[in-house]
C-alpha cells in the first residue's frame, strides 16, 4: 500500500524519552498539552489511547525529538508500572503550588525513579498551576531546597494555562541532557556492544542508552531562585 | 498536611472507585494482563485489582531486598478469613460466592541457603553462626538428595511433605556498610562478593519468580509486535544453548554460522548435522514412519553419532527420551523458525525481568482508561440466582461494583470451586546468585539457556538459564541462574543434584573451577498448566486464568488470555495495534503525523533472512552475507517492525484517535 509522501522531515539528531509523574490533578496532561501545541483545555479529560507525545524542537542547530510519557492514569492509585520508568532520560516531578500534599508526595516520587530508572536519570521539579498565586500553599523556596538536596537540576514554577514556563522547563532539560549526550561517555553496566539490546518495534528508541549512565560532575543548580 | 512517607496505602483509602465496569479483573498475572489489555483496548471499562503489593503476581520478578520480603510474606501462616456480613449489600434473588484472599498453595518448600564469604565476620558477628549453620545444612542434605534418588514413595507431592528445617539467615537490613575488601583470600582471581554487598546492591537485581522464554516467533513475541505492547520493553537475545553432558558443560551448534564454526565438531558431524536440520524441516515418508515411536530412536537410526543425537533431542527439540517423532520434530522445526530472526538463538529475553512483560500489558490497559489498584481485592462475587452470571462484585472494603465479566487468577477461587489435574502438578524451582558463569567466555555478557537431561533415570530434566548483568537482573560480577524441572520431590530434592554437580556450595578446592553459590533459593510453584480449561463451579460470566506454567515458552498463557478475551468479546478483535502516538493528530496541532520510513524497509529485509535460515541449504558463500545483513539489522536494532503490520495500521486508521 502507497502512503502519501510526508511533507515533513522526519530526521533528528537526539531522541529523549522524558517521563511526567506527580500526584493526580496536579496538571501533568496540561503541561504536556500545552508544550505539545501551546494551547489549554480547562475541563481535561483523561486522554484515552495516547501514550507519549512527541515534539522536535531544534536546540543549536541540533534536532532534538522529545518523547514525552503521560501516566495514564496510573499515578492515582500509586500503581505506576516499572517499565514506565526504565528507559526515561529524565523524569519532570510535577506538583500543584496550590496543595501542600502534592509537594509532599515529590520525595515518593524521586524514590520510584531512583528505584526504577536508569542511573543518573535527569530530575527536574516543577510546581504547576502558578496563576493561582492567591491559593498558594507551597512556597518556591521549599521547592528550591529539595532541589539542592535531592540533586534535581532545577525547580521551576508553571503555568499550563498561561503557558509560562512550560517550554522552558522542557527546553532546559533537552539542553542538559545534549550537553551530556555529546560528551564522551563510558557506559556504567559495561553492557557488550556486540550484544545490543533489542526492541522489537520502531518506536520510543534511546539514541544512545549510554547516556543514562552518565555521571554528571558537581555543579551549580540552574535557574533556582 | 500528610508526613512524607513512600508507603502510599493510607493516603489512597479516601479514593472511591466508579460502581460500575464491564469487566473486573482479579490478579496482574500475564494471562489476567493480557485480557486487561485486550479488553480496554476495545473500549470496555476494565478494573484491574491484585490483593498483592506489587504487579504480575507469580509473575513477578524482584529487587533482592524485594525478594527477601517475599520470602518472609511466603513462611507467614496465612490467617484464618474474617468472614463479613455483606448481605446489606445483596438484593433480592442474589447470592454469594467468597472468595479466597490468600494463597496459601501456589507456593511451597520454600528454602533459603546463603554461601556468602566468611569475611562477614568481622562485621556482623551475629549472622555468621547461622550463615554457617546454613552451609552445613545445605553440604548434609547434598549428600542426603544424592543417595535418595528417587522417590516414588511420595507420590502425595510435594506440598504435603514435611519441610525440612528451614535455614532463613537472611534479614532485609538495607544499611549495612559495605563490607572491607577480604586481605588473605585464597582465590585472588574471582572477587568475593560478600552478603551485605547483595542486599546494598539489591535494587539492581531483578530476580524472577518463573523462567521462560520468549521464542522470537512464538505467540507472546507476535502479540507483543501486533499491539504495540512491545514499545514498552526491551530485549536481550540469548547468546547461546548450552548443554551437561559427560560432567561438562558444552555449547549447541545450533544456527548455520554455529555448526560451522564449532570446534567440537568433526567436519563429518557438521555434515551430518546441516543434511539431518536441512531434512527435517519437511515431512518425509521416513519421519511419518516413525509416528508414535519415540523420537530418540529416529535419531538413532539417523547414523548421527553420539553427541549430535544429544544436542537435538534435548537441546534442539528440548524434549524427553520418550516422546513420539511427530512431536519431536515439530518441537525441532519451531526451534529452527525461530532462529536467526532477532539473532543465534532462537530465544529472546526481556531486560529487567520477565516481571515487566505483565507490567507492559497493564499499562497499555491504562493508557486505553483501565483502572488498576494493588492491595485491593474483591471479597464477593455477587451471582444472580436465575441466571446463574455474575452481576457485581464486593471490593475488599465494602464497595458493590456492577459489572459484566469476571476474570480471576486461579488462586482467589477456593480449592472445591475449581478443576485442576490429580495429583496436583508442581514445579521445582531454584534460583541461584553465582561469581561466575557455567561456560565461562570472552565477553562474559552471555546469556545461556542450558539443558540438563535427567541425570537419573526417570528423573525430571532441569531447563537451566543463566543470565549476565547485561540483562539488569544482577549486579556486574554475579549471574543470575534459574533451574526449573517439573517436580518428583520437592525442588530442593529436584534441582540440588543438579546444583551441586554445576556449581560450587562449599569452600573452594584446587583445581575447582566450577562458579562459586553466593545465594541460593528453592521452592515449588503450583504448575498453572494444571488448572483445567472448563468445569469450574463458577457463574457462566467468570473466567479463570492460571499462573505461570512449566514450559520454555509462553504458548499456553496467551492461548487461555485470546480463549478468555473470545467468551466475552466474541465479535472484537484480540489486541489490535494500538497507534503511534505520533500519529494520532490533535486539534490545534501544526506538526503532521510521523512515520519512520526507514523501520519499514528494513521489516522486509529481515523476513528475508528468515527464510533463508528456516532453510539451511544455503552454502557456505552465502553465509557470510546472511552474517552480515543480521550485523546491520542489529545497527539499526530499532527498526525491527516488519511492512506487514505497517499495512495493517495504515489500513485501520492510525490517523484517528480510538473510540472511548
Amino acid at each position: 500500500m502507497q502512503a502519501p509522501a510526508p511533507e515533513h522531515d522526519d530526521t533528528f539528531d537526539f531522541l529523549f524519552k522524558i517521563i511526567l509523574i506527580g500526584d493526580t490533578n496536579v496538571g501533568k496532561t496540561c503541561i504536556v498539552q500545552n508544550f505539545k501545541s501551546g494551547i489549554f483545555s480547562e475541563k481535561q479529560q483523561n486522554t484515552i489511547g495516547v501514550d507519549f507525545t512527541v515534539r522536535t524542537v531544534d536546540i543549536d542547530g541540533k534536532k532534538v525529538k522529545m518523547q514525552v510519557w503521560d501516566t495514564a492514569g496510573q499515578e492515582r492509585f500509586r500503581t505506576i508500572t516499572q517499565s514506565y520508568y526504565r528507559s526515561a532520560h529524565g523524569a519532570m516531578i510535577a506538583y500543584d503550588i496550590t496543595r501542600a500534599c502534592t509537594f509532599d508526595s515529590v520525595d515518593h516520587w524521586i524514590k520510584e525513579v531512583e528505584l526504577y530508572g536508569a542511573a543518573n536519570v535527569l530530575l527536574v521539579l516543577i510546581g504547576n498551576k502558578c496563576d493561582l498565586e492567591e491559593e498558594r500553599e507551597v512556597p518556591f523556596q521549599k521547592a528550591c531546597n529539595l532541589a539542592k538536596e535531592r540533586g534535581i537540576l532545577a525547580a521551576l514554577e508553571t503555568s499550563a494555562k498561561q503557558s509560562q514556563n512550560v517550554e522552558d522547563a522542557f527546553l532546559m532539560m533537552a539542553r542538559e541532557l545534549l550537553s551530556r549526550n555529546g560528551l564522551h561517555v563510558q557506559q556504567a553496566d559495561a553492557e557488550n556492544p556486540s550484544m545490543p539490546r533489542i526492541l522489537i518495534r520502531e518506536n520510543s528508541r534511546p539514541i544512545d542508552i549510554s547516556i543514562g549512565a552518565y555521571i554528571p560532575p558537581e555543579k551549580e543548580k540552574k535557574s533556582c531562585c | 498536611m500528610r508526613s512524607r512517607d513512600s508507603v502510599p496505602a493510607a493516603n489512597m483509602a479516601a479514593e472511591e472507585l466508579p460502581s460500575d465496569f464491564d469487566i473486573v479483573i482479579l490478579g496482574t498475572g500475564l494471562a489476567e494482563s493480557v485480557v486487561a489489555a485486550a479488553c480496554s483496548r476495545v473500549g470496555q471499562r476494565v478494573l484491574h485489582l491484585d490483593r498483592r503489593s506489587h504487579y504480575a503476581a507469580n509473575w513477578a520478578s524482584f529487587t533482592f531486598n524485594g525478594l527477601l520480603t517475599w520470602i518472609e510474606e511466603q513462611k507467614e501462616e496465612s490467617k484464618p478469613e474474617k468472614i463479613e456480613d455483606w448481605s446489606s449489600l445483596v438484593e433480592e434473588g442474589e447470592e454469594l460466592i467468597h472468595l479466597s484472599n490468600s494463597d496459601p498453595a501456589s507456593i511451597t518448600n520454600l528454602q533459603v541457603f546463603s554461601y556468602t564469604s566468611e569475611e562477614e565476620e568481622a562485621d556482623e558477628p551475629n549472622t555468621i553462626e547461622e550463615e554457617k549453620a546454613a552451609g552445613e545444612d545445605a553440604v548434609k542434605e547434598s549428600s542426603e538428595t544424592e543417595s535418595a534418588g528417587s522417590k516414588e514413595e511420595e507420590d502425595a507431592g510435594p506440598a504435603e511433605e514435611e519441610e525440612p528445617a528451614e535455614t532463613e539467615e537472611e534479614e532485609p537490613e538495607a544499611d549495612q556498610p559495605p563490607t572491607s575488601p577480604p586481605s588473605n583470600q585464597s582465590e585472588p582471581v574471582r572477587k568475593k562478593i560478600s552478603h551485605a554487598q547483595l542486599v546494598k546492591e539489591g535494587r539492581r537485581f531483578n530476580i524472577d519468580l518463573v523462567s521462560k522464554l520468549l521464542f522470537s516467533r512464538g505467540s507472546l513475541v507476535d502479540l507483543l509486535i501486533k499491539s504495540n505492547v512491545s514499545r514498552y520493553a526491551e530485549f536481550k537475545n540469548v547468546t547461546r544453548i548450552l548443554t551437561y553432558r559427560h560432567g561438562n558443560i558444552e555449547q549447541v551448534p545450533c544456527s548455520r554460522a554455529d555448526v560451522f564454526a564449532s570446534r567440537q565438531l568433526s567436519v563429518v558431524e557438521k555434515r551430518k548435522l546441516m543434511r539431518f536440520l536441512t531434512s527435517c524441516m519437511e515431512e518425509t515418508e521416513e519421519q511419518t514412519a516413525y509416528s508414535g515411536r519415540p523420537y530418540s530412536e529416529f535419531l538413532r537410526d539417523q547414523q548421527l553419532g553420539e553427541s549430535l543425537q544429544h544436542f537435538l533431542l534435548h537441546s534442539i527439540a528440548m524434549v524427553t527420551e520418550d516422546t513420539p517423532t511427530e512431536e519431536g520434530l515439530a518441537s525441532t522445526r519451531h526451534f529452527l523458525r525461530c532462529l536467526g530472526r532477532y539473532g543465534n538463538t532462537p530465544f529472546l529475553f526481556p531486560v529487567y525481568g520477565l516481571g515487566e512483560i505483565p507490567q507492559c500489558f497493564c499499562r497499555m490497559s491504562a493508557v486505553f482508561g483501565g483502572i488498576y489498584c494493588l492491595r485491593h481485592s474483591v471479597h464477593c462475587l455477587i451471582v444472580d440466582k436465575d441466571t446463574n452470571r455474575c452481576k457485581a462484585v464486593i471490593d475488599s472494603r465494602g464497595q458493590r461494583i456492577s459489572c459484566s465479566h469476571v476474570v480471576l487468577e486461579d488462586s482467589y477461587l477456593d480449592a472445591d470451586r475449581k478443576r485442576t489435574a490429580t495429583p496436583p502438578r508442581y514445579l521445582s524451582r531454584a534460583v541461584l546468585i553465582t561469581d561466575a558463569s557455567v561456560l565461562p567466555s570472552d565477553p562474559d555478557q552471555q546469556i545461556s539457556m542450558v539443558t540438563v537431561p535427567p541425570t537419573t533415570t526417570g528423573g525430571p530434566s532441569v531447563k537451566m538459564v543463566e543470565l549476565s548483568s547485561s540483562t539488569m537482573t544482577c549486579i556486574p560480577g554475579t549471574y543470575l541462574v534459574h533451574l526449573t524441572c517439573q517436580s518428583v520431590g520437592s525442588a530442593h530434592e529436584d534441582l540440588l543434584p543438579v546444583v551441586t554437580r554445576i556449581f560450587r556450595t562449599t569452600e573452594p578446592q584446587e583445581e575447582d573451577r566450577r562458579p562459586s553459590v553466593l545465594w541460593c533459593l528453592y521452592f515449588n510453584m503450583a504448575d498453572g498448566s494444571a488448572l483445567e480449561v472448563e468445569g469450574h463451579r463458577v457463574p457462566s460470566n467468570v473466567y479463570v486464568c492460571s499462573g505461570p506454567d512449566g514450559a520454555l515458552g509462553h504458548e499456553h498463557t496467551i492461548r487461555q488470555a485470546e480463549s478468555i478475551f473470545q467468551k466475552i468479546l466474541p465479535e472484537e478483535e484480540f489486541c489490535p495495534p494500538a497507534p503511534n502516538p505520533e500519529d494520532i493528530i490533535y486539534d490545534g496541532d501544526n506538526a503532521s503525523p510521523g512515520e519512520d520510513r526507514a523501520a519499514v524497509e528494513n521489516g522486509g529485509n529481515q523476513e528475508e533472512n528468515q527464510e533463508k535460515e528456516g532453510n539451511q541449504e544455503e552454502n557456505q558463500e552465502k553465509e557470510g552475507n546472511q552474517e552480515e545483513n543480521q550485523e546491520e539489522n542489529q545497527e539499526k536494532e530499532g527498526n525491527q517492525e516488519n511492512q506487514e503490520k505497517k499495512g495493517d495500521q495504515e489500513e485501520n486508521g492510525v490517523n484517528q484517535e480510538p473510540e472511548e
